[in-house]
Order: structure tokens, then sequence, then C-alpha cells
């Protein structure tokens, strides 16, 4: 895997929006055989530009349910999502995701694949080309261009979903447990590198995730949400823990540090709140 | 229909699963010499197990034909099929029949498989289509391709119309159910890539239902091309003065069995190589599916 | 290779509802133009009606074949031959087919020859079938069977080959012996496959009898009503037989739909 990676020139990095998002009352419910069944209730939540917000909560209380909400594929809701005031009426290329599965077009290599993310974007094919080979060094693939989803592990291929959703520099990164298949190295190495895209780009993400390590270590906020209904418990501010260093300096692709007193009390408050909602607390992904 | 949702599972998850597969190429000890050329030696043995049943029963039927256990009216000898066949290959007759089934199931094929693309993407794409047609279309289906025979001889004759209808039916079916099914199966979950991509409905269309659907309609093509065959022995059997089918009448007639079981190799021989080159191209469309396997 | 959708059996949900659901009625519309522009054709001589006759003398040449107890001869003689062909064929078909599954060597030796000989187009049997067989019942029965048999053969080795690889890793872990594991994954793993070829020769061994009757035309039939019908030009004969053949797949295909949804119940579990 390349160790440095010099940073992504990025033609639509000038015009960078804003990605503010505010979500007001939000109730999702679907008809299960006939009777309806609340996924999401009262959500209440503002995210300001360039804001990392972790979500952490029990299977299915409906964080999936709550990203797709957010990117517009699902149309049928109550309530309000605005986007820099906008609300939401179906996805646009603003928002990205990386879907829980990867959801890689299995008929087009890795490239291809990447490629995509930019299809409806207006840059030259010069820089489209660039653009997709810099994502795949990005996330260590840049050998595996020519691969198909089907000669890549699990992991390999989130990692091409990932450089797919990032390719073309969405206001706003929506990752749905993007690093669950991957082992503890690469994730750490791509947990750094999101951060610095992240943060180097002005993007807000929103993070949903099993490890509470993860949410804590990359979010400024982490969300706790309880399940049947799927609503959020309490949001666990984490933007002032201490950055993780390098040498000395907190570097820009750089977490919260792991190992400071602080992260690991709130480690047991976000652990404590996601018991709340549970008689068992949630097993969780040994760190 | 059940077999259909099944295959659509299999389908789908083969569309989206990650297998699981390495990331990097397994170091491997040295191997002994006898282990690095069994693999090299492997497709000589696969020929030589695939040539011993067929070798083995045309032996028996050599002993048979020496030990005079069938009258040759019912089994001619291997030397005999082999002399007729040397015959109608040297008089020109044999690649005049062949020449002739083969352009029928061409033309027939060509324009029943056109039909029947056509047909699917229309019926896969729009619901409206669908509902209009489907029960017509599944009407005129459910009797068989012979079952037109009569009927379209009292309309159209036995000329060489009657020939390329039949034909054209039994192609159409199969590529216009296959296509439908393949385009109606493609997974929510890539169309909802689309979406999130911004992608219109021409980019939906071209980058994602017909390649999706491509497996699907391939199935349906090969079927197609199989019954095409398969309608054109029949016809020509039943109405026809020139072809395969006409060379197994006209030996079933002089009761020279030699003649009919050589018009038969032919058949086999030509629905296989029908059937192999379209498997080709399947292959050449589908690597990304058999690049990982 | 997928298994190729010919089944064009309707979904079983019920009938009547289905039919007069509103947006069905779109669908009979082409149906009803199709009769009516023929009845208008046939009535009006803008069609020889010789060639295209009205439905009602068709409708009439169905009433007297019926009364004249004929028609049913007819359907009873090619049911039961359709059926006692596809019940040998299938029979066959699933012993061989498990056989070159089950036994690699079965399958490496006689597999190979086995596809080749299956890209015999089934009609090109005829000439030698009527030879060896005569023209008589043994003769059409045995183009029938051999018409069902290859598709069963084909899905039941590829269901047997198929048994998931992750499930059979299950089995091994289990320590499942050989029995348990045929009657407990590689049956069960197969089965879907298995009723796809059964389904697949149904349809196979309908269209054989019909083309057994085209060429051995001895005995009552379908096929030999619509070949009289032709020879004699009563296209309102020949019409009755289409009708009858639709008909009858139909109900076939329906019926196979039906049973091999019932005996795979657990997939949708
Ligand atoms: N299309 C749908 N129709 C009906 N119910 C649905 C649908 N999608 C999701 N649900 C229900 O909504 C709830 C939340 O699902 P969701 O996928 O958002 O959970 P999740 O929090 O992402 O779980 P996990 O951590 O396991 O991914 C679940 O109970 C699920 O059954
Ligand atoms: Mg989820």
């Amino acid at each position: 895997m390349a160790d440095t990676i010099h940073p992504i020139h990025h033609p639509a990095h000038q015009a960078a929006a804003r990605g503010a998002l505010e979500i007001r009352g939000l109730t999702k419910r679907y008809r299960v055989s006939g009777t309806p069944f609340t996924a999401l209730q009262d959500i209440g939540l503002s995210v300001a530009p360039g804001e990392f917000v972790s979500i952490v909560g029990a299977s299915g209380c409906g964080k999936s349910t709550l990203l797709r909400l957010i990117v517009g594929l699902e149309r049928q809701f109550d309530g309000e999502i605005l986007l820099d005031g906008r609300p939401v009426a179906g996805p646009g290329l603003d928002r990205a995701i990386v879907f829980q599965e990867h959801r890689l077009f299995p008929w087009l290599t890795a490239e291809e694949n990447v490629a995509l993310g930019l299809l409806k974007s207006h840059h030259p094919a010069a820089d489209k080309r660039r653009l997709v080979r810099e994502h795949l060094e990005l996330v260590g693939l840049g050998a595996f261009a020519k691969a198909y989803p089907s000669q890549l592990s699990g992991g390999m291929s989130q990692r091409v979903a990932i450089a797919r959703a990032l390719v073309a520099r969405p206001r706003i990164l929506l990752l749905d447990e993007p690093f669950g298949a991957l082992d503890a190295l690469t994730r750490s190495h791509l947990q750094a590198e999101l951060l610095r895209i992240v943060r180097a780009e002005g993007i807000t993400a929103i993070l949903v995730t099993h490890d509470v390590e993860e949410a804590l270590y990359l979010g400024d906020r982490v969300v706790v949400m309880h399940p049947r209904p799927g609503r959020i418990a309490g949001i666990i501010p984490a933007g002032r823990l201490p950055l993780a260093e390098d040498g000395g300096a907190p570097g820009p692709g750089f977490g919260h540090d792991r190992a400071d007193p602080a992260f690991i009390r709130l480690r047991e408050a976000v652990l404590a709140e996601l018991g709340a909602g549970h008689a068992q607390p949630p097993a969780r992904r040994a760190a | 229909m059940t077999n259909l949702e099944l295959s659509r599972a299999a389908h789908e998850s083969a569309l989206i699963a990650g297998n699981g597969r390495l990331d990097f190429p397994v170091e491997t000890d040295p191997k002994p010499i006898g282990a690095l050329l069994r693999p090299a030696l492997r497709p000589a043995l696969c020929v030589v197990e695939a040539l011993a049943f067929p070798l083995a029963l045309f032996g028996l039927w050599t002993l048979s034909s020496r030990l005079g256990w069938l009258p040759v009216q019912i089994l001619p000898t291997p030397e005999q099929v082999a002399a007729t066949l040397a015959d109608l290959a040297g008089s020109g007759d044999l690649w005049f029949h062949t020449s002739i089934s083969l352009l029928r199931v061409v033309q027939g094929f060509a324009l029943g498989g056109t039909a029947g693309l056509l047909l699917g993407i229309a019926m896969g794409l729009s619901p409206r289509v669908r509902r209009t047609v489907e029960p017509l279309f599944t009407a005129l289906a459910q009797v068989p391709p012979l079952g037109w025979i009569p009927v379209l001889m009292l309309l159209v004759g036995i000329d060489e119309g009657l020939k390329l209808l039949i034909i054209a039916k039994a192609a159409l079916v199969p590529v216009a159910l296959n296509t439908q099914k393949g385009i109606r199966n493609v997974p929510d979950s890539l169309r909802e890539v689309g979406a999130v991509l911004a992608f219109g409905r021409w980019a939906t269309l071209t980058r994602i239902v017909l390649p999706a659907a491509v497996p699907s309609v391939f199935t349906g093509v090969r079927y197609g091309l199989t019954s095409a065959w398969l309608a054109l022995v029949a016809v020509e059997l039943l109405a026809s003065s020139e072809g395969l089918g006409y060379l197994m009448v006209w030996g079933r007639q002089l009761f020279q069995l030699d003649m009919v079981i050589a018009a038969m190799l032919v058949v086999g021989l030509v629905g296989f190589a029908l059937d192999w080159t379209l498997s080709r191209v399947e292959r050449r469309l589908q690597r990304w599916e058999l690049a990982g396997s | 290779m997928s298994t190729p959708d010919l089944a064009i059996a309707p979904s079983s949900r019920r009938l009547p509802a289905r039919l007069f659901h509103p947006r069905r009625l779109q669908g009979l519309a082409p149906v009803l133009a199709l009769l009516a522009g023929w009845e208008i054709a046939s009535r009006s001589g803008l069609l020889d009606p010789k060639l295209l006759p009205s439905l009602l003398t068709v409708a009439g040449r169905a009433g007297r074949e019926l009364a004249e107890g004929r028609l049913a001869v007819d359907v009873a003689a090619s049911l039961a031959r359709d059926i006692a062909g596809f019940g040998i064929g299938s029979l066959a078909g699933i012993v061989v087919g498990l056989a070159l599954g089950l036994s690699r060597a079965a399958g490496r030796l006689i597999g190979p020859s086995f596809n080749a000989v299956k890209q015999i187009a089934i009609f090109a049997w005829i000439p030698l079938i009527s030879v060896w067989f005569g023209v008589g019942e043994e003769a059409k029965i045995a183009f029938i069977a051999l018409a069902a048999f290859t598709p069963v053969a084909v899905n039941t080795w590829e269901g047997a080959c198929a048994a998931p690889c992750k499930l059979m890793e299950v089995a091994r872990v289990l320590e499942f012996g050989r029995w348990r594991s045929l009657r407990l994954v590689i049956l069960p793993a197969a089965l879907p496959a298995i009723f796809a070829g059964l389904h697949l020769g149904l349809i196979n061994a309908w269209l054989a009898t019909v083309g057994a009757e085209y060429f051995m035309t001895v005995g009552p039939g379908i096929g030999g009503l619509m070949t009289e019908g032709r020879e004699h030009f009563h296209m309102d004969l020949v019409l009755l037989g289409v009708l009858l053949l639709g008909l009858i797949g139909l109900a076939l295909n329906t019926l196979a739909a039906r049973l091999e949804a019932r005996a795979l119940r657990w997939r949708h579990r």
C-alpha cells in the first residue's frame, strides 16, 4: 500500500460549497406485511459544514435508513431534511454514499467503477482519468485498476466504493460501515486518509459504524441511536478531544488520541448510552 | 414463477456479493516436478477420458456389425456410414444440403431473434407495454412451434416462407422472455447506485440495465438458437426438398439408415458448432463474471 | 448457464382476481382486438373464409367433433402418450443426471459424450426411431421420452454438481457421511435445478408429442387431427388443433409451476 500520497488537485476544489445539513422532526415508516412500522421517529440533527458526525446504534435501529433518506433514495417521509437550507428532493451529486455492501458494477473494472462517479460531472476527460487514477491510489488499489470486482476481496471492493464516492468531491459524504470488512492496518490507514480528505476539502461527513472507538476517533460528535422505534438517544461531543500525534505534531490525518483518558471516559459514556437502549449492550468489535 | 425467482436471487447475489478472494497471490512452495507436470497434462487427460466412452461405444458398434448381431437395416456398419459420408461430401451434396439448412436457420434466427430482442426490451422497460402485450404473447407462445406448421402450410404454402416463420417463432419466444426477465430483474441495489450518481435515463439504461441484463439475454439467445435449429430439422422433415432434414427423410424412405445416421451426425455437429460459437461470444461479453473463477 | 425462462405459465395467483384486475383488462384488449379482427375479416369476406374460418365455424367444428366423441379420443391419446413418455424420460433423466453429478468418474467419462449427443436436435432422431421402433405407440413414446430425458438429465447433473461449496464445507465440518450429505445437502441443493429440468422436460415432451404425431401418423391424437385438417383443407379443424395444443400446453405449464412452487416452498421462507 502506498505510504504517502500527495494531495490531489481537484478541479471542484475551489467551488467547494458549504454542506450544512439540517434535519427536523424526521419520521420514516415502512409497511411490513400490511402493518406500519416506524423505522425512524422524530429525528432532529443539525450538522455544520465540514463537521464529521459518527452514528452508532444497535443493528436495525435505522442508521442505514437515515443515510438513505439524506442521500435522497427514500422520498416518502415526514419532517424536513434541508441541505444548505434547501429541502432534499432526490439524489444529487452534492451528496455521495458508500453503501453497507460495496455495490460495484460487476461488469466494470475497478477504475471504470470509480469513473462512474464522474460520469455526470463536467471535467475534461484528462482530468477525469487523472482523478480516477489518483483516487484508486488513494485507497491503495493503483495496481488493481483493471481488476473486476469478482477478482477483488470484500475489503478491496469496499475501498473501490469509497474511491467512487469521493471522486466527485461531494459536499456531504455518507458512509455506511465502510471499514467493517478491513484489517486493522488498512482500516487505520483509510481512516486517516478519509479524515485528511474530508478536512482538506471541507466535506461534511456522516459515518455509521458499530465500532465505538472508530466513532470517537473520527467524529466531532457521536450520535447514539436506540432501536424500535429508531431514534436519537443522545449526542456526545468529541470535538474537544486531543488529537493523536505523530512525532509531536498533530497531523491533518489524525483523529482523536485513543489513549487519552478523556477519550476513554467518552467511550464509556457512549457505551453506557448504547446499553441504555438495550437489556444487553450490543456486541462491539474488538478494536 | 419460482425458477425465475431463484435465478434472480442467484444472479443478484452473483452481481452483488464480494466473494472473499485473497488480496494478494499466495506464495506457494516449490513443487516436485511431477506436480508441476500434472496441470500441463490435465487437458490431455480430459480429452482421453472424454473419448473413452465414445470409443468404447464405437468398438461395440463395430463388434456388433462384425459379428452380425443386428441386421444392417436396423444398424448399418460404421464403414457404411463413413462411406456414405465420404460419398455425400465428395459429390458436394453434403455441403449443398448443409448450407441450405444453415442459411435457413440463420435467416429465421436473425428475424425471430431481433424481433424477440426488441419485444423483450420493450416489455422489460415499460410495464405498460408488458401489460398490454403479455397476455397475447403468452397465448400465442403456449402453442409449440410445430403446432403452427399445419396452419402456416395452409396460409403460406410449404415454401421458404413457412420455414422462415416457424424458425423465427421458435427463436422469438425464448429470446423475448429471457430479455424481459433480465431487464426486469436488474437489482435495485445497482439502480440505487445509479440514482445516487445522478444518472439520467440514458445512462441508467446503457450503464446499468443493459449490462445487467446481458447474461439473461444471452441465455435466451442461446436457447433461441437451439430452438431454431430444432424447428428447422422438424420443418425440413415435414416439408422440404432440400436440407439436412430432407436428407434424412430421403435416407429413411430408401431404407438407407447409413444416410440417416450420416445426416444425424451432421445435424449434431452443426448444432454443436452453433452453440459453441455463441458460448464463445458469451464468454467474451461476460469476462467480468468469469474473471474471478 | 442459468435456466432459460421458457415457462410461459402465469404466476400462481388466483385466476379470477387476476383476470378482472383493471390493469389486466389492458392486456385483454389486444387479444379481443385480434379475435374481433379475425371475425370481421372472415365474415366480410376480406379473407377467404376457407383460409380463415370464423370463430363460430371453429366453435361449431369443436362441438361436432366433441359430439362424435372423436375429440375426446384424440386428446386422451395425446395426453396419455405425453405422460407416459415424460414419465419414462424424466425418471431416466434424474437417474442419469444424478449419476453424472455424483460420480466424478461418470461425469468425466460420459459427460462430454452426453453433451455432444444432446446437440442433435431431437427431431433428427425420428427417422432412426421409426426404423427401430416402427411407427406405432412404442416409437412415439420412445421419442417423447427422449425429448423429456435430455433437459431433465442436464439440469439434474448441473444441480447435483452445484451443491454450493459453502454448504458442502458445513457438511464436512459437521462430519456428515456420504449418505447424509447426499440427503441433507446435495439433493436439497439440486432440487430447484431438478424441478427446472422437469419443467423444461414437460414442455419438450409436449412439443415432441405433437411432432411424433405429425411424423408417425398412426392412431388417434391431436397431431393426427391437425394433419387430417391440413390434408383436407379444413382450416377450422387445424385451428381447433392449435387451440387444443395451446390450452393443454398452458395447463401442463401451470400445473408444473404450481407443483414446483409447492415443492420448493422452503426457498421463500
Ligand atoms: N424497505 C424496507 N421495508 C420495510 N422495512 C425496512 C426497509 N428497510 C429497512 N426496514 C426496516 O427498518 C429498520 C431499520 O433498518 P436499517 O437498515 O436502517 O437498520 P441499520 O441500523 O442500518 O441496521 P444494521 O446496523 O444492521 O445495518 C429495520 O427494522 C428494517 O427491518
Ligand atoms: Mg445498516
